[in-house]
């Protein structure tokens, strides 16, 4: 099958009538040629395979309960029923939390990394970012469910509640019992686990930056501040926005590190506290008790359907904020 | 530092008084016991093959060198009789009061009026009127007034090159500095453009010290009162431009500058 779509290309450029060198092309050269091309095709082929496997096992599902099946919030294996809006909910929530937990906390190192840490220091700094993005996310599981859990749980959740259960607009956030699992743990972990990589691209991003432009505006007298929030910002906007995207597309796919601290309750409700689920913690824990053909199955295949277009649409969303800046 | 060194200092004829400077970045000593003035209003043109300090020495006087760790200053640069160097001095006021304009054009990445606007809200409140007439004037002076007063809000990455360096020197003047500080400022400029920066910097200089750092020796000698020679990081002379390209006392200056090397 690979060899026959390599062909592809050739044919395409020839109808084209692109030129090339193609004629004087030897024989290690056109083999060189095939697998590149061959490698580039994979992707698509691939692609179109996952997207392929989830919408046709998940179409009994969304046959069942109809394009609903993405709002409806009741997933009930004994009753048979099933809908992805609470493990939907659980994962965009869990996410957003999570990035906008990541995104400050990586700006300021990779802004203090590049502009202000001394080279030493920088650099030990800057291997640590390295080793914590290498660090296996079931590690962070764990350390989420022995830390994270019991210092929600008998710390924030008790301050929490004391302080806030009568402010009106906070109370619905908080409420729940103690716990210590829930989308606000979930996305802590997420957050810790995101920053290394949105550090290590804005990083790049910031360094990419010329010297001169930053020196310009500490020229006119402007403080580190001034030159961060007027002139690094908005000149590294688009990198900024790719950071964010890959640490979204981490978090949405999380699995083994929010399997530990969420929770596990299909259930929706606005209380950052109280368990949940998402799309990946679901389908990891209900998989291997889903009998093949069954309606649960194809309802945790129709979920990973859903989050991967939920992948594309940030993706989409990106390109989107992206070409507005030309 | 005596009594004298600061009388020259304060007195109008001299904007910078250099005295035994040394520059080192890291071990690595740059500059040896530089001792030179600056006459206000007028440009001194700083000459010398790649490496040789000038660059570094323009990027004393206004502290640039303070963003990185690991470079430090001894000596002395009197600017407005006091020590630029010194430890607890406001270094957003000192770049307010010495502009500097670097190699390539810098444009921020914001509109043409708000590169202007810039530098002007970080040390003055203006209101709209007040700060579009130094927007205007900052622009006519340096003739780009007539050829971006229709699109001010346009983003300034659009401008040619030529014009973004132009707008760099406006950038630098709406400040209100006393020292503008020029590092190879046409480097990356077509002749034409060339000439109207040089052209530009004539005018500049009624108002402005300015210290040019160049690589084009016939720059130096058209737009530049007073000529500095660096050479492996020392002085080696410093005299009127007219002197120094007809007859300079020094065998090195004279092989730099009829291109025996460099």
């Amino acid at each position: 099958m690979t060899l026959a779509t390599a062909t592809q290309p050739d044919e395409a450029r020839d109808k084209a009538g692109v030129s090339h060198s193609g004629s004087r092309r030897s024989g290690p050269d056109t083999a060189f040629h095939l697998l590149v091309a061959a490698s580039a095709l994979l992707v698509l082929v691939v692609l179109g395979g996952l997207v392929l496997l989830m919408g046709v096992g998940g179409s009994q599902a969304f046959r069942t309960f109809g394009l609903g099946f993405a709002f409806h919030d009741v997933w009930n294996p004994v009753a048979d029923q099933y809908g992805a809006w609470a493990p939907l909910f659980g994962t965009i929530v869990s996410t957003l939390i999570g990035v906008a937990i990541a995104l400050p906390l990586a700006f300021g190192t990779a802004f203090w990394l590049t502009a202000m840490a001394p080279p030493r220091i920088a650099a030990i700094v800057g291997t640590a970012v390295q080793l914590l993005a290498a660090v296996p996310s079931i590690i962070f599981g764990m350390w989420g469910f022995f830390t994270i859990v019991p210092f929600m749980a008998r710390t924030v959740q008790p301050f929490l509640t004391h302080h806030f259960r009568h402010v009106p607009g906070l109370r619905f956030i908080i409420h729940g019992a103690p716990f210590g699992t829930g989308l606000m743990t979930a996305g802590l972990v997420l957050a810790v686990m995101i920053a290394p990589f949105m550090t290590a691209v804005m990083r790049d991003v910031f360094a990419a930056m010329p010297a001169m432009l930053r020196e310009s505006a500490y020229g006119l007298g402007a403080t580190r501040w001034d030159v961060m929030w007027k002139v690094v910002v908005p000149w590294s906007r688009t990198g900024m926005i790719g950071a964010i995207v890959l640490g979204m597309g981490r978090a949405l796919g999380e699995t083994m590190a929010v399997t530990f601290v969420i929770g596990n309750v299909t259930a929706v409700g606005w209380s950052l506290f109280a368990p949940r689920s998402t799309v990946a913690s679901l389908i990891a824990l209900q998989f291997p008790e889903s009998p093949a053909g069954s309606l649960r199955l194809s309802a945790l295949l129709a979920l990973g359907f859903i989050l991967m277009l939920l992948s594309f649409a940030s993706l989409a969303l990106a390109r989107m904020l992206r070409g507005d800046t030309k | 530092m005596t009594e004298i060194d600061l009388q020259v200092a304060k007195s109008p004829e001299v904007a910078l008084a250099v005295r035994n400077l040394n520059f080192y970045y890291g071990e690595n000593h740059a500059l040896h016991d530089i001792s030179i003035d600056f006459p206000a209003r007028r440009v001194t043109a700083m000459i010398g093959p790649s490496g040789c300090g000038k660059s570094t020495l323009l990027r004393i006087f206004n502290r640039m060198y303070d963003l990185y760790p690991g470079q430090r200053a001894t000596g002395e640069v009197i600017f407005d009789g006091r020590n630029v160097l010194e430890r607890d001095l406001d270094l957003n006021i000192l770049r307010a009061r010495v502009g500097m304009v670097f190699q390539k054009p810098t444009p921020f990445p914001m509109s043409i009026y708000d590169n202007i606007a810039f530098g002007v809200r970080l040390h003055e409140k203006l209101n709209k009127a007040d700060m579009d007439a130094r927007v205007q004037d900052v622009l006519t002076r340096v003739a780009l007034w007539n050829e971006v007063r229709d699109r001010l809000n346009a983003p300034a990455s659009g401008l040619s090159g030529g014009q973004q360096q132009r707008l760099c020197i406006a950038r630098s003047i709406a400040t209100r500095p006393e020292v503008l500080l020029l590092d190879e400022p046409t480097s990356a400029l077509d002749p034409i453009s060339t000439a109207r920066i040089e052209e530009l910097l004539d005018e500049l200089k009624e108002e402005f010290t300015i210290a040019i750092v160049t690589h084009n020796m016939q720059q130096a000698a058209r737009c530049a009162d007073q000529v500095a020679f660096f050479y492996m990081g020392r002085l080696i002379e410093v005299d009127s431009a007219d002197r120094m390209f007809t007859n300079p006392k020094q065998q090195q200056t004279q092989d730099y500058i009829t291109g025996r090397f460099g």
